[in-house]
């Protein structure tokens, strides 16, 4: 059974002229990692925000088509029990932390869910130890790097045990390292964990190296669905939607790729790829 | 006595500490020319942002000096060395305050007491080159954040100044968005101002800067045009930064004669059909 699913899923937001999202149809397996990604405005976030349940709890607007988790409508699950099954991390981290302390930090959304002390401890101990930041546990949020910060949030979400990891722009405000580090503790709990990870991203780089599928999302359609090299194949219509092609994957485009063989996703394959074409 | 020519920018030894804190700049000297367009690059928290906000006397040293045209900035007021540097922040949201796009543009303008129908007119010309004409009167925070960042950019434009600096001008904004950004800047580069932008991307160093500064924990680590600076990785590496995909791939191509400084896609592509030219014109 899909973890998600999105049938006919069309919402407007109140008083706007068109939808936000149209028709879409998605369906997504336990322990996908998926990159969704496509110019701002095209519904990226709205698209999040309909799988974490803000909308339609929190906002206004009109909605048609279903949304499933785990076979379940969402229209009828309050978002207490969507956060126990759909992590959310943000693009901003400080907009979302609000203790001093990175423990407390952790212990928030526990304690409004009502676990016992001896349970929170467990899954805050576990949660920082799968995103690497044990050693951060008793230090003021205000003193983190960027980097450190969106570890932080994601620990939060982990805590909280989801099925699904769903992260709205990471990594926007972060370093190239600060990047890379958020990416490998995303694969990580990916193939180790099995967490199914959604991440609305604009650096295509990195999804084309950790995700195993890439959905293009614009004017709140999602028009073009499939695995990394599928997509970055389409490369004249990617440049015409303004969703930015991997410069390696680009090259090779440029030499006449266009299958899975001959369109490098990193710059390692790429490597290989020029190395057998040159001796040639 | 003759006058050397001016540095348009010169920072002599400079440290900056908040409050008694560690110093986030350490001993910093660099020299910028009139006409320039320099990068600022490095990890986060490297003092890339500390270090611009001296340029226009946001913050002054806690030692040393930095003189803008030959003028220290220490004893200036901020509004006068506005005249000369025009600072765009990272987040336009800590910029723009007010409730039309027009009375916003036209601000700075205001406080330099310049006549009305010149005022409108610098207005217009900034909000056109930054392609939001017709949004006058448009409520800045309606505006998605790429346009209110080209808002906080017109404000800047409109100002005249010599120097422009840009902290993260393209950060949170899609493809197109950043490439409309940065050819507006490469083209105010191109209008004789000079031009100084930190950012993250480096492919957006590579494209459009002459010179980059690579920061780390305060010091200037390398100085120099962008192609040498990209070419040693191992450098970069110390401020947690890589080179562009397509310049860590010419490096890992030294064996087939591909130069380690290659910054564009294009130049890539053009060296391996000459290197496959080559190898056929030797084989017949």
């Amino acid at each position: 059974m899909a973890v998600l699913e999105i049938k006919n899923f069309t919402f407007s937001y109140p008083q706007a002229l068109r939808p936000a999202l149209n028709d879409i149809n998605l369906s997504v397996e336990k322990g996908e990692f998926i990159g969704i990604t496509g110019p701002t405005g095209a519904g990226k976030t709205t698209l999040a925000c309909c799988l974490n349940g803000i909308i339609p709890h929190f906002q206004g607007g009109e909605a048609t088509g279903r949304i499933f988790l785990h076979g379940l409508s969402i229209f009828n699950k309050s978002t207490a029990q969507i956060s126990r099954l759909v992590g959310s991390v943000f693009q901003d981290p400080e907009a979302q932390i609000i203790s001093s302390e990175v423990e407390q930090e952790l212990a928030f959304g526990l304690e409004n869910l009502g676990f016992p002390p001896g349970e929170m401890e467990k899954r805050i101990s576990e949660a920082l130890e799968l995103t690497g930041i044990s050693d951060l546990r008793y230090r003021s949020t205000i003193a983190l790097s960027g980097g450190q910060k969106q570890r932080v949030a994601i620990a939060c979400a982990l805590a909280m045990r989801p099925e699904i990891l769903l992260l709205d722009e990471p990594t926007s405000e972060l370093d190239p390292v600060g990047t890379e580090e958020v990416f490998q503790i995303l694969g990580r709990l990916n193939r180790e964990q099995g967490i199914t990870v959604l991440v609305i991203e604009q650096k295509t780089e990195q999804l084309a190296a950790h995700a195993g599928r890439i959905l293009v999302v614009n004017e709140g359609a999602l028009v073009m669905d499939g695995e990394p090299w599928q997509v970055f194949a389409r490369q004249k219509e990617l440049q015409a939607i303004g969703v930015r092609i991997p410069q390696v994957t680009r090259l090779a485009g440029m030499l006449g790729g266009s299958d899975k063989y001959s369109l490098p996703l990193t710059v390692e394959q790429a490597r290989i790829y020029i190395e057998r074409l040159v001796r040639s | 006595m003759t006058a050397a020519r001016q540095n348009l920018i010169k920072v002599e030894n400079l440290t900056y500490q908040y409050n008694g804190e560690q110093p986030v700049l350490k001993n910093i000297s660099l020299e910028i020319d009139r006409g320039e367009c320099l990068a600022v690059i490095g990890q986060n928290g490297s003092g890339k942002t500390t270090l611009v906000k001296h340029f226009n006397g946001l913050l002054k040293p806690s030692s040393g000096h930095v003189y803008i045209n030959g003028l220290e900035t220490g004893p200036l007021k901020v509004s006068t060395l506005a005249r000369t540097v025009g600072y765009v922040f990272q987040n336009p949201d800590h910029q723009i305050f007010h409730d039309t796009v027009g009375k916003e543009v036209a601000f700075g303008l205001k406080n330099l007491r310049l006549p009305t129908e010149e005022i409108e007119h610098r207005v217009t010309d900034a909000l056109e080159a930054v392609g939001l004409t017709g949004h006058y009167l448009t409520y800045p925070f309606n505006l998605s954040k790429g346009q209110r960042q080209r808002v906080a950019l017109a404000s800047v434009l409109a100002m005249h100044t010599e120097v422009i600096v840009l902290d993260e001008p393209t950060t949170g904004q899609d493809y197109r968005e950043s490439a409309q950004i940065m050819d507006m800047v490469k083209k105010l580069h191109e209008q004789g101002h000079t031009i100084i932008f930190i950012t993250h991307d480096m492919s957006l160093v590579a494209r459009y800067a002459d010179r980059t500064v690579v920061l780390c924990e305060g010091q200037i680590l390398a100085d120099g045009p962008v192609r040498t600076v990209f070419a040693r990785p191992e450098l970069l590496a110390k401020s947690y930064l890589s080179p562009p995909q397509i310049t860590l791939l010419a490096q890992g191509l030294g064996k087939h004669a591909i130069p380690p400084d290659v910054i564009s896609v294009r130049e890539m592509y053009d060296l391996l059909l000459k290197a496959r030219a080559d190898k056929i014109g030797c084989c017949c």
